[in-house]
């Protein structure tokens, strides 16, 4: 898989905005996740530089958090729920349909950095049985069909 | 503060707010079980063993982070807690590998001794061990990540304590992990491989590598460090009488509490090496063929015998060490003046540029000594000059660093990038030699800005007047710019500077110049200024490269001072002596190491007497050296290794290293630590005093001193500024005596004023058009001055550390370099082949070469030269060129 560009003077331009704040961290880290779509690993010493912590520390800080990624992800990521009640009404079956549909295991991101496929334990709409979300939207009461066309409109899209 | 008064098992205690419950039990003898809970570290809470309970609220707490409150009623062991516990450890026992039963760790690893006292065999839980994977690819420390239980106090010890921040935790939950940055093997992190967090792991996850010696240890003994100036306390396992292991003494009062650096946790394995001498040897023809102590002192006593009767005591030399002990360095010059009657005696200390210290010695009266390390965490603000403190003198540098974390501000001053820039305030990127001229200007900028201390100036000093003149009348900009530096940085640092007190932390970068005693002149009339003498928030601190160079000054193993740094010159102080020792004292100034060279070239000196020193590998230009020795009639060595001039001696003495005798260290601090023998010297070795004392009564010497004791009380009794010296045991240290005269140094405010020195010229440059690039030598951490001791490390070996020639990207472009060429480094003196490493940061025109690697070749680049010549180019830089040999494959 081709590395994903990075565009260097953006992130700098964003650590620049952030140096020498002393809660600046996460905002720093919300910020580049937002712009870049994750937090490329060589950035870490930078963003240290400018916080003042050791690059350590932003890594496990980085880590900790489920909303901060190391990996560059696509440009939708679609979480299938795999919680309980979803499981009831045949959640399997979408997250099997979706890997089919989009060629790609959990966790993975697609060469082209389009979609980026994971599981969530419970996305809490449990009523909305069986649910996924792309990006920050929810789909709920999925059905095989629905999940086709769900997909189509993003794959559309892309096309544009 | 109001005291809190509170239960505790039933007892009525007191403590003063703040205190945590743990801490306030512990005061009071109650012992919490704990795992993540260190006395020197800030509390984290994360194994929750050491819950208690508040019978009155009846709630359940850590009590390492629970501050008292008032009329708390504690109970430590009620059935809830101990049921709790006991989970608690049950769950980190399920959690844990099988591979428990043949740990390192043994029955050292705190886990296990809580949970035997626990009385937990069996869990009763479904096993869910942890599996990582092994890491014990360096030859310093295994990570067996399996058996962690992520107590944290690795990651507290290694930004707290030693600051370095290689590790932290790494991603969440049963994933997490203390880890790397990029989670990769040390040996690729920024880990310095000093171990404090292995000494500190409560359980086996880190541990150290083994060696050929290993062995649950039968006993631990305390002694003191025998590497570097900083002196730093050791715990000592040993094994059948062997050094085993190695941890932090962790003695309270001690420079280095929990810590350590690589070369003391790690490169004391040279202990065991093969290469240490065991029995006394003379030469027959090319051998060297093993003697008795009796024939190889007889041998001694009656060649020196003759050779001073035939030539005159002159034709003697003595080099003394600055890593043998203040004892030993005493008794070493005594034989020297008292029986042989020289002058000639020296140590290494010379080689890291003793004659630039003498200035401050000689203006402050002896004074400024005591300096101690624990102080800098209070200074105002610290200066760092011609030092990387990481590298040369480890453990100080983490008193720095901890400052500078805490907000102190932190000005580091030197050509390189060092491992402080990173959390300095300011780095100020000087050329080579130009400190004195800098520092100039920053006193004349401070005093612009009336940055100088004018109450301490009328009391103490003298001379401000002319001095400040002096500054008024410069121009800082232009002198500024001398020093290859700008205007703004030196505006910054006087800001960060103004009105506050200055920790100055000095290195070789300015000892070692060419100009060091200018320097040093320069510093000290700045301290003065803003008043940074003799005070915690200031202070002086001058590195020493040798554990004992401090001492072996003090001792008189030097040519032109008596014990107690009294010059030769001063006829008050030979009748002193005369009088104590019932001996005539030559009034002949001695000759330096140096000198001694020269003159055994010039075949004027015919025997030498090397105790503790490798002047082959330690001295500029070895093969000169060699020569100049091979003309001596008579070369006596001893020492504790083979090395390169114990092959070429007429008689070898195997010596012992610090741990197998007991004796004193005085350190960079002032500090005159004492320790007791912890394994007995190997084979026929003896205690160097011990061969000293022998020696002596054969040549001459009224009665033996036979026992330590008695050389200690005739120091003690002699020596002003070592009167504190008290027979004490080897936990025990005590300070320099201070003698100054003046009235800043003295208790009763009576006393002598401290002049200011007037300024001195700045003096012409040396530049060689044909060697266009400035080297500069210095030391790396996992070796030690010229490293013979360090290079008998299997675990150093091992690292396969090549010692790469340091040079700018930009250089490397324009010569077409690039990292991992090999490069021949070439000055007027000699050359070394290296392989190269393009460093960023490195200014151009710079180049770097680490010493003592490959027999120390560095110092072939060096003149065999006296540091006070005036062509000197000191022994930190000179002048060379570079050759591009091959290519990176
Ligand atoms: S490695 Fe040791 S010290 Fe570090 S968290 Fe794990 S158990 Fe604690
Ligand atoms: S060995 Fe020292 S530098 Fe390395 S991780 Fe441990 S504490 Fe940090
Ligand atoms: S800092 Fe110096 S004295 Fe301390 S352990 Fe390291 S080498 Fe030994
Ligand atoms: S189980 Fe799927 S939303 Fe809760
Ligand atoms: S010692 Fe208190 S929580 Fe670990």
């Amino acid at each position: 898989m081709k590395p994903k560009e990075i565009d260097w003077n953006q992130l700098s331009s964003i650590i620049e905005k952030h140096k020498g704040e002393q809660w600046g961290l996460i905002p720093l880290l919300q910020e580049i996740q937002e712009a870049i779509g994750y937090i490329p690993p060589k950035s870490i010493e930078k963003i240290s530089d400018a916080v003042n912590l050791f690059p350590a520390q932003v890594q496990g800080v980085i880590t900790f958090y489920a909303g901060f990624t190391l990996k560059p992800k696509g440009k939708y990521v679609v979480r299938v729920c795999r919680g309980t009640a979803c499981h009831v009404k045949g959640g399997r079956s979408i997250l099997r349909l979706m890997k089919k549909e989009l060629g790609l295991e959990e966790d993975e991101t697609s060469p082209d950095y389009q979609f980026t496929l994971e599981t969530v334990a419970c996305l809490g709409a449990c009523f909305l049985a069986p649910t996924m979300m792309v990006n920050r939207t929810y789909y709920g009461r999925l059905s095989p069909t629905k999940v086709s066309s769900v997909l189509a409109q993003f794959k559309k899209q892309k096309g544009e | 503060m109001e005291e809190i008064s509170l239960a505790i098992n039933g007892i009525r205690v007191s403590c003063t707010p703040g205190t945590s419950i743990l801490e306030m039990a512990e005061k009071n003898g109650i012992k919490i079980p704990k795992l993540c809970y260190h006395p020197d570290l800030e509390p984290f809470g994360a194994c929750r063993l050491c819950l208690v309970e508040d019978e009155k609220s009846g709630r359940i707490m850590a009590s390492c982070v629970t501050p008292v409150a008032p009329n708390m009623e504690i109970v430590t062991d009620s059935p809830r807690v101990i049921k709790h516990r006991k989970n608690i450890v049950r769950m980190m026992i399920a959690e844990h590998p099988e591979s428990c039963i043949v740990c390192s760790k043994g029955n050292r690893c705190q886990l296990r001794q809580i949970a035997a006292q626990m009385g937990i065999g069996e869990t009763d839980l479904y096993p869910m061990p942890n599996y990582k994977q092994l890491e014990v690819d360096n030859p310093f420390i295994v990570r067996d990540l399996s058996k962690c239980i992520l107590c944290g106090k690795c990651i507290r010890a290694d930004h707290e304590l030693v600051v370095v921040g290689a590790i932290d935790y790494n991603l969440r939950g049963f994933k997490s992990r203390p880890a790397t940055l990029h989670d990769l093997a040390l040996e690729h992190s920024n880990c310095t491989f000093c171990g404090t967090c292995v000494s500190i792991c409560p359980t086996g996850a880190l541990a150290v590598r083994d060696t050929k010696y290993v062995g649950t240890p039968d006993r631990e003994e305390y002694t003191t460090c025998g590497f570097c100036g900083v002196g730093c306390s050791l715990l000592m396992g040993v094994f059948d009488d062997r050094v085993v292991e190695i941890n932090p003494g962790g003695l309270h009062g001690s420079v280095n509490g929990a810590t350590l650096c690589v070369r003391g946790h790690f490169a004391h394995d040279f202990l065991n090496a093969r290469g240490r001498l065991t029995q006394p040897m003379i030469r027959e023809g090319d051998q060297l063929e093993p003697v008795s102590w009796d024939e190889a002192l007889s041998t001694i006593a009656k060649r020196l015998g003759a050779i001073k009767k035939n030539y005159g005591p002159q034709s003697i030399g003595l080099f003394g060490s600055s890593k043998c002990t203040n004892e030993e360095n005493y008794l070493f010059q005594k034989i020297a003046r008292t029986i042989l009657g020289t002058n000639n005696v020296d140590n290494g200390g010379y080689l890291a540029g003793r004659s630039a210290l003498r200035v401050i010695h000689e203006r402050t009266d002896g004074g400024c000594r005591i300096n101690s390390i624990d102080n800098l965490c209070g200074a105002e603000s610290i200066l760092v000059l011609g030092a990387n403190p990481a590298q040369s003198a480890p453990v100080l540098s983490y008193a720095i660093k901890r400052a500078a974390k805490g907000g102190t501000p932190l000005i580091v001053v030197d050509p390189r990038k060092t491992d402080l820039t990173p959390l300095s305030s300011l780095w100020v990127p000087i050329s080579p030699n130009k400190d004195c001229e800098w520092i100039n200007s920053l006193a004349a900028i401070l005093w612009k800005k009336f940055g100088h201390d004018t109450a301490f100036i009328e009391r103490f000093t003298e001379g401000f007047g002319p001095y400040s003149d002096a500054l008024s009348s410069f121009n800082p900009e232009r002198l500024c710019l001398a020093t290859g530096t700008d205007m703004a940085s030196l505006e910054r640092a006087a800001e960060l500077l103004k009105g506050k007190k200055i920790a100055v932390v000095v290195g070789h970068g300015i000892t070692q110049q060419r100009s060091g005693a200018r320097t040093m002149d320069a510093l000290l009339n700045l301290s003065l200024m803003t008043g940074s003498i003799r005070t915690k928030a200031g202070g002086l601190y001058v590195i020493a490269k040798e554990n004992n160079e401090v001492g072996a000054w003090d001792m008189g193993t030097v040519p032109n001072a008596l014990p107690g740094r009294l010059p030769l010159s001063n006829a008050d102080a030979r009748k002193e002596w005369e009088r104590t020792w019932n001996v005539k004292i030559s009034p002949d100034q001695g000759l330096n190491l140096i000198r001694m060279i020269e003159e055994s070239e010039k075949g004027n000196l015919k025997a030498l007497y090397i105790m503790g020193e490798n002047p082959l590998r330690s001295l500029p230009q070895g093969d000169r050296v060699m020569e100049a020795m091979k003309k001596l009639d008579f070369l006596v060595v001893q020492d504790i290794l083979h090395n390169e001039t114990t092959r070429i001696a007429d008689v070898v003495l195997p010596g012992a290293a610090f741990c197998e005798k007991a004796g004193s260290f005085t350190n960079m601090e002032g500090r005159i630590e004492c320790f007791s023998e912890v394994v007995p010297p190997p084979g026929g070795s003896k205690p160097d005093w011990e061969i000293l004392d022998l020696l002596a009564t054969r040549m001459g010497h009224e009665k033996r001193y036979g026992s330590l004791d008695k050389i200690r009380a005739e120091m003690t009794r002699s020596i002003a500024l070592y009167a504190n010296l008290k027979e004490n045991t080897n936990k025990n240290f005590s300070w320099i005596k201070e003698t100054s005269k003046l009235r800043l140094f003295s208790s009763n405010g009576e006393g002598t004023m401290i002049p200011f020195s007037s300024l001195r010229p700045v003096e012409t440059e040396i530049t060689d058009d044909e060697y266009p690039f400035t080297a500069i030598l210095g030391s790396q951490r996992f070796h030690l001055g010229s490293g013979t001791r360090t290079a008998h490390s299997e675990r150093i070996r091992d690292f396969g550390l090549k010692g790469e020639v340091e040079l700018s990207p930009e250089d490397g472009a324009t010569m077409n370099l690039k990292s991992g060429d090999t490069v021949q480094v070439q000055s007027r003196e000699g050359a070394l082949t290296r392989e190269i490493r393009l460093e960023k940061g490195l200014r151009p025109g710079l180049v770097f070469v680490p010493t003592a690697f490959h027999g120390n070749d560095a110092l072939n680049l060096l003149g065999l030269i006296q540091l006070e010549d005036t062509q000197s180019q000191g022994f930190k830089m000179c002048q060379v060129r570079l050759e591009k040999l091959g290519d990176n494959k």
